[in-house]
């Protein structure tokens, strides 16, 4: 069965044809070689030195994928921000490692630099990064903070006509791949939210250095890290947005990545689905498939129903930012859905494959792994549960943005 | 230089089934391009890189069929026609190279004909030289390589990769080429060409379209062949009694 079927209200022919050909690539240079890679995760220490992370950048790159939804003018392959979610759901059923690099180049940072970057910024890093020539991360979450982003350490001090960072940021996907980072210091320590600002830091700048962090749970073929800023001296022209506007860009840059993780999520309760479909109708017990055991069944339709609303509630994100409305509740919502949904039916996906689905001779355990980490990053399922209850009991609305992120236009961006 | 690529769609896998009366059943089957004609595809695009002019995937089937041509589009053809008319609904192999041979006559300007070396689902292989016959252009199975497409000379040389050897053959143009899995690397389909085709029109022709009235044979029906009879195993205390009784056998029967 086609569960991408019947969403021509969202999707059009572009996005099929999208569709197949990130799905082409994700099941031709992914699929084959996600074990080992998810393996070497496992086994990792010291520094970044596995061979599979800047290779599979540089495709992507080089097929457009990382500048999915930027303008044709900004190095971009000029679509439509629904594209970006069927890419992710497509990356993330093969391995949410490829999933992330889309959150955090394209949803977190290049997003960001659309929205709010100067033209010069646009010219100097949004395009190289659309192009997929240089990779991108964002700095928010550091040792000691992270949903209480305000709690922050990090500072930037204004020295003449530049600014000196300094501080260690962690969780950083692609801490040791990206060569532009979004770090996010306080220039008003004293200010709290109102006294964040945002950088744009290129890795090649003195004082810059980072290193991974191994062990993790899920995401194994991916690489994360820690960045830390010793005495880097930044161009105040490398500053985004106003002085102590970075609280409101790290926020609306998360309007953009808790998008691509709720469509990632639904591309992996996709994957847990079809995983279970083929082993349910392969494996007998009693004399039948196990597919015709009503308990079987339930598990499988609550996968349906799940893939289903995470997919409406995403692609409802998507069209509001094409619009160029404000989308944070609607995005929250989808993030938190998808997301505890994908946990959900990749832990029933290895119950439908019973012992097999311990191991990693099949997916389904790499699915539950991956699943994990995303009820955590991007706000955790706390967060979302209070915005929900704030947004529904009036306490908390959306104030408008001093740049919004622009609406999709088909005849401007291509 | 003008390539015309002959380009079909089947279904994704091997998991197809079959219908009672032996036609392929490929319901809710993706289907995608052929495997072979993704090679030609790519073939035909990187000579055109070098040569320039025109690249056009050609189809003859069903409109469901035109998301393998913008695909084929996507990935860098110039130009799509797509023949479909309620005639060709059960044409065999010789009746479409018919077909496709008369379209490639009324587009005129072909110089080379390229296709895949057989379709994953019929698998006859029978259409590149059935094209080529139709046409009364030389025919080249089975290429592994083009050495030399020269436009201005009207020739070409090409390797033939056989199963006990390599041959190399040089042709003049225009000529019917079908080529081997993994000549390239087939690339994947552009972005940026992806949204400028996706609401193309595909230019169709029907039967009246394509002009000359080919008298295709069609598919009529499929019949199994008829069972093969039952062996017998014969059996001897030791294998001098089988033998002797196998030779008693083979004499009464008159094989020996």
């Amino acid at each position: 069965m086609d569960f991408t079927a019947n969403y021509d209200m969202f999707l059009n022919e572009e996005h099929e044809l999208l569709r197949k050909t990130v799905h082409d690539f994700a099941e031709k240079e992914v699929a084959p070689h996600i074990r080992e890679w998810d393996r070497s995760g496992a086994q990792a220490e010291g520094p970044e030195t596995r061979m599979h992370i800047r290779p599979l950048l540089q495709k992507m790159g080089q097929l457009g994928f990382l500048g999915i939804c930027v303008p044709a003018k900004y190095g971009g392959a000029g679509m439509d921000y629904l594209a970006l979610a069927v890419v992710c759901e497509e990356l993330e059923r093969v391995d949410s490692a490829l999933r992330v690099v889309l959150s955090v180049h394209t949803g977190l940072n290049s997003l960001s630099l659309l929205q709010w970057g100067t033209e010069e910024q646009k010219q100097k890093y949004l395009k190289p990064q659309a192009e997929g020539t240089k990779f991108a991360g964002y700095c928010l979450t550091e040792p000691n903070s992270g949903t209480d982003a305000g709690a922050m350490l990090a500072t930037a001090r204004r020295d003449g006509d530049s600014y000196i960072l300094n501080g260690e940021k962690t969780w950083i996907s692609l801490a040791d791949v990206a060569d532009h980072f979004l770090v996010f210091a306080k220039t008003d320590p004293a200010q709290g939210n109102r006294g964040i600002s945002c950088f744009i830091v290129e890795r090649a700048f003195p004082g810059v250095s980072s290193h991974p962090i191994h062990g993790k749970l899920g995401v194994r073929a991916g690489n994360t890290g820690s960045v830390v800023l010793q005495d880097v001296r930044v161009p105040a022209a490398n500053r985004l947005g106003e002085e102590g506007e970075g609280f409101k860009i790290a926020m609306s840059a998360l309007d953009n990545g808790r998008y691509t993780v709720a469509a990632g999520a639904t591309g992996l309760i996709q994957a847990s689905l079809e995983a279970s479909l083929r082993y349910a109708q392969e494996r007998h017990t009693f004399g039948v498939p196990i597919a015709d055991h009503q308990l079987v069944k339930r598990m499988l339709s609550h996968m349906v129903r799940k893939l289903d609303t995470s997919r409406l509630l995403v692609y409802r994100a998507g069209w509001m930012k094409n619009q160029g409305r404000r989308n944070t509740r609607e995005t929250t919502l989808a993030k938190w859905h998808a997301t505890v949904s994908s946990f959900e039916a990749a832990d029933d996906a290895i119950q439908v494959h019973g012992a097999y689905g311990y191991s990693d001779e099949y997916p389904v355990e790499r699915y539950l792994r991956n699943a994990r980490g995303a009820i955590i990053y991007e706000g955790t399922r706390e967060l979302q549960e209070l915005l929900q209850a704030d947004f529904a009991l009036g306490t908390r609305e959306n104030r408008p943005l001093r740049r919004e992120l622009p609406a999709y236009s088909a005849e401007e961006w291509g | 230089m003008h390539i015309v690529v002959c380009m079909k769609q089947v279904p994704r896998d091997n998991s197809v089934k079959i219908n009672n009366d032996l036609s392929i059943n490929a319901e809710g089957i993706e289907q995608i391009m052929n495997l072979f004609d993704e090679y030609a595809m790519e073939e035909a695009l990187q000579w055109n890189e070098k040569l320039g002019g025109k690249v056009t995937v050609l189809s003859l089937g069903p409109d469901e069929w035109k998301e393998q041509i913008r695909r084929a589009l996507a990935m860098g053809a110039t130009d799509a026609l797509l023949l479909n008319d309620p005639s060709y609904a059960n044409l065999d192999v010789l009746g479409a190279a018919k077909v496709v041979a008369d379209a490639i006559k009324k587009l005129g300007d072909v110089d080379l004909v390229l296709a895949g070396r057989n379709s994953t689902d019929d698998e006859s292989g029978a259409f590149g030289p059935a094209l080529a016959r139709a046409l009364g252009w030389p025919q080249l199975t089975y290429v592994g390589k083009f050495l030399e497409v020269n436009d201005g000379a009207k020739k070409m040389v090409v390797e033939r990769h056989l199963e006990e050897q390599v041959e190399t053959v040089e042709t003049s143009l225009p000529a019917v080429a079908t080529v081997v899995k993994d000549i390239n690397e087939p690339r994947y389909p552009s972005l940026l060409r992806i949204k400028k085709v996706a609401k193309v029109e595909i230019p169709t022709w029907g039967a009246a379209d394509v002009g000359a009235a080919s008298s295709a044979a069609s598919v009529a029906g499929r019949v199994p062949p008829p069972p093969r009879p039952k062996g017998e195993i014969v059996d001897g205390a030791d294998a001098a009694e089988k033998v002797r009784k196998l030779v008693d056998k083979l004499m009464e029967n008159q094989v020996i």
